[in-house]
């Protein structure tokens, strides 16, 4: 029925009108969603993101064109079946405020009629996974806090193992310290499941950072453009585009590069002992104020271009600690953060204590003006679910 | 001491619904539908009076404060379920034991304390909902608080007072007839009368009326509403009436 | 005279006791009878103005009209035709009831949040499965509180339906009013409050237990 290159989720040709509304509100939309991925659908209000989503699994049927899951078109498959097949997590969350935490996530367990113990032992699995404490189960959603509930909300998407996960605004109602969290949650949790995702949302940093794909819809259900985060903030396909993505374009690309990702250079630096005539040299290479030291693993600190007149190796003695460290992990956008705050105007990278090199800002421009290429993951196949829902 | 009069001087059985009401005795004179209407709306009047005296200040100043909520809750819930008829009738051997007779008091009695749940619940609930927007911004700019009550939380609030007022009166009117079985007249007589001499034309009759009294009070009382309560208001609290106050 | 005539002679309680028991429980089979019919009526009607919306408005409006009917206009109209019987006071009873427990029902299936709804629907229950254990349960609280009311409501009527020759308790105190004889009137006066009050306290029990979720919310500060 399906092989790997076989999309999860796949539309052709959708077409939405509603009655009594004045034109579509999809409008002959075609995307394929590959397995393993997550994808963000994203625009404007009335964009038609969430009718789009919703036709997936059914809740909306579509006015034209096909809809297909696993390869499967939907309309010939019982929407009931198909929809206990699909998680789906929506921004209210919508947990039944009269079932314990333990029966919410069970909702869809219980529908495919699994017995008591394979439910149990799921339920506490997925608390587990998405981080509830077992003595949670037992309350009312209304004894948690949105965070939390939000959590459960994954959790009873999860139950059954849905190879394919929608989620419907998913962070919108919690606040944005919790919205980060729960961000950085559902990433660890992707990279654990490889589950396909299709999320709408309206916060367009949302989308950069958890989606491998974004698809931003203009007005009226039109796809603009259908890309990576990178890809889209660099060649936006048209001005709709642009003007969607707004001024700091480039800044939010900073936020989705990492530092490990460029060719650091050791900058400059030089390691303990050189002698002070060598050193002046390095730094009238590199340029700047100030001469990082190294044990030839560890940064020991800076030392002011005043500090290397005369004769020997160069002191040690008054060392200015690094003001602007960063890991190969974090962002681009960071790593600028650093500098600019930085006396040294560099920042230093440092991977578990050993130096790996210097980030400047004349670097990271360099690297934004590269063209784009292709992030080297290739969407991991999903794992053989040992609880396969069907 | 003699027992309830149940039944009054008799119709001829065989009277028609048609001559009955065509007749202009009927309508005049002793025990005529149009002193008995007097009765009823004397009653009526009395009764609404006093009730929306006692519940709406009472109920007003209190959400005010916001005190007495839990102990309003309760006396509404215990005001709602003592059966009126039972009570009035509770009292009548009381009142003549008093001296006072049958008439006025164990049915004024009973209907004023049916009529004080719906009106102090409508109240209580109106005032402490409105918007504390509103109530905040009116002390902001210095009203002191019994002018916050008069200039911004009753007016908000009037709508759904309003609609207390309405449901107990509706209430009260549609009630008042037992007042017949209870040693008194009023509209109902004529139930009573039909009942007890067999007379399916008084019975109906005085049936009629009675119901067209209280669709025409129920049905002015709506305008009168509509009239009161400014456009603005109504619109934004039509919602709020229908949930919280008990039809 | 106080006397011979007190509000209440022990010696006719003791004598009347089997009289009284019979009063109370006739008294609770006309209400329990009400309010099942009621809300077997009441749930058809409440489906019907789910069902087709646009009927909506018609049946809260015949619900709402049939209540301003006054009590003792709705027992008489229908001596004529049903006589002293029953149904003569049931039939009143139960319209009476219908009012407050169609709105019930209807105010209960509309609070059930939106969200609930859609989950249930997405996460793939079936429209029955949704209705019994998703829309039903949590309107639960709204309609046990009607019922709570229709309940209450109906105790004061049974008793009004003794001018119709019906209704346990009422019949006690007409007697005692038609005689002047004030302890049969007493007796049923007071059984009557008692009953309607320990039926409300029933009530509030009832729904503790049944919408426990519920009641721990509003526990919540």
């Amino acid at each position: 029925m399906s092989d790997a290159s076989t999309p999860a989720v796949r539309l052709v040709d959708v077409r939405k009108t509603f009655p009594g509304a004045e034109g579509a509100a999809v409008e002959r939309l075609s995307l394929d969603v590959p397995r393993g991925s997550v994808v963000a659908l994203i625009g404007p209000s009335g964009c038609g993101k969430t009718t789009s989503l919703r036709m997936i699994n059914r809740l909306i049927e579509p006015s034209a064109g096909r809809v297909e899951v696993e390869g499967r078109d939907t309309s010939t498959v019982d929407p009931i079946a198909l929809r206990l097949g699909i998680g789906y997590v929506i921004q209210a969350v919508g947990l039944f405020p009269h079932r314990s935490i333990a029966d919410n996530i069970a909702v869809v367990p219980r529908a495919l009629g699994w017995d008591r113990a394979r439910i149990a032992s799921r339920v506490a699995e997925l608390a587990e996974l998405v981080g509830l404490e077992q003595d949670q189960l037992q309350r009312f959603p209304d004894e948690l806090s949105g965070g939390q509930q939000q959590r459960v909300g994954v959790a009873r998407a999860l139950a059954a193992d849905p190879p394919l996960l929608l989620m419907d605004e998913p962070f919108g109602a919690v606040d944005p310290v919790v919205r980060g969290r729960l961000q950085q949650e559902l990433l660890a949790l992707q990279a654990r499941l490889h589950k396909t995702i299709v999320l709408v949302t309206h916060d367009l940093d949302e989308a950069l950072l958890v989606a491998d794909r974004v698809a931003l819809l203009d007005r009226g259900g039109r796809l603009a453009q259908y890309a990576e985060p990178d890809r889209l903030l660099q060649e936006p396909a048209e001005p709709f585009v642009t003007e969607f993505l707004g001024a700091d374009r480039s800044l939010r690309r900073l936020a989705l590069r990492e530092v490990g990702e460029l060719s650091l250079r050791d900058g400059p630096v030089v390691t303990r002992g050189t002698d002070r005539a060598t050193a002046r040299a390095v730094l009238a290479r590199e340029g700047g104020d100030w001469l990082g030291i190294t044990d030839g693993v560890r940064f020991l600190g800076w030392v002011p271009a005043a500090g290397l007149a005369g004769e020997g190796p160069v002191p040690e003695d008054d060392l200015e600690a690094p003001a602007a460290l960063v890991g190969p992990d974090d962002t681009l956008r960071a790593a600028m953060d650093r500098i600019m705050t930085a006396r040294t105007a560099v920042a230093v990278v440092v991977e578990d204590g050993r130096f790996r090199g210097v980030v400047t800002l004349e670097l990271i421009r360099r690297a934004l003006a590269e063209p784009h290429t292709p992030s080297p993951q290739t969407p991991p196949s999903p794992e053989p679910s040992p609880e396969g829902s069907r | 001491m003699s027992g309830v009069r149940l039944a009054q001087a008799a119709l001829p059985r065989d009277i028609t619904l048609r001559e009955w009401l065509l007749d202009g005795a009927s309508w005049t004179g002793e025990g005529g539908i149009l002193p008995s209407l007097v009765d009823t709306l004397t009653l009526f009047g009395a009764v609404m009076l006093v009730a929306t005296l006692l519940a709406v200040p009472t109920a007003a100043v209190l959400a005010h404060l916001g005190r007495a909520r839990l102990i309003g809750a309760w006396l509404v819930n215990v005001g709602r379920a003592v059966p009126t008829f039972a009570l009035a009738a509770l009292l009548v051997p009381i009142s003549l034991r008093a001296g006072y007779g049958f008439e006025p008091w164990p049915i004024f009695t009973a209907l004023t304390l049916m009529a004080l749940p719906p009106m102090y619940l409508g109240t209580y609930t109106a005032v402490s909902g409105v918007d504390r927007a509103a109530v905040d911004a009116a002390r902001a700019v210095g009203l002191r608080g019994r002018a916050v009550l008069r200039q911004v939380e009753l007016p908000l609030a009037l709508s759904i007072i309003l609609t207390g007022v309405r449901v107990s009166a509706v209430q009260v009117i549609a009630t008042e007839p037992i007042r017949a079985f209870l040693g008194g007249d009023g509209l109902g007589r004529y139930v009573r009368d039909g009942l007890g001499q067999r007379n399916t034309t008084l019975i109906v009759g005085g049936a009629a009326l009675v119901a067209v009294l209280a669709g025409l009070v129920a049905l002015a009382l709506a305008a009168l509403q509509r009239l009161l309560v400014p456009r603005g208001v109504r619109r934004l609290q039509a919602v709020g009436a229908s949930r919280d106050v008990p039809a | 005279m106080s006397d011979a005539n007190p509000l209440l002679r022990f010696d006719y309680l003791v004598d009347q006791r089997a009289a009284i028991v019979a009063a109370v429980l006739e008294h609770l089979e006309l209400t329990v009878a009400t309010v099942a019919l009621g809300l077997l009526l009441a749930a058809l009607l409440a489906g019907v103005a789910l069902r087709w919306r646009w009927l909506r408005p018609t049946i809260s409006a015949g619900t709402a009209a049939l209540y301003t009917i006054p009590s003792v206009a709705l027992f008489a109209l229908l001596v004529p035709s049903t006589g002293l019987s029953r149904s003569t006071a049931l039939i009143p009873l139960v319209a009476y009831t219908l009012v407050v427990l169609v709105s019930a029902i209807l105010d209960g299936f509309d609070q059930v949040p939106r969200p609930v709804e859609e989950a249930a629907e997405a996460l793939g229950l079936t429209p029955r499965r949704r209705v019994l254990r998703v829309r039903i349960p949590l309107a639960l609280p709204v309609i046990i509180s009607g019922l709570r009311v229709a309940t209450v409501t109906t105790v004061g009527l049974v008793t009004l339906a003794a001018i119709v020759g019906q209704g346990g308790l009422g019949r006690l105190i007409l007697d005692g009013l038609r005689r002047a004889f004030w302890t049969p009137l007493t007796v049923g006066a007071v059984l009557s409050i008692v009953l309607a009050l320990l039926l409300d306290a029933a009530f509030v029990l009832l729904e503790r237990r049944l919408a426990p979720w519920a009641v721990r919310r509003t526990a919540r500060p």
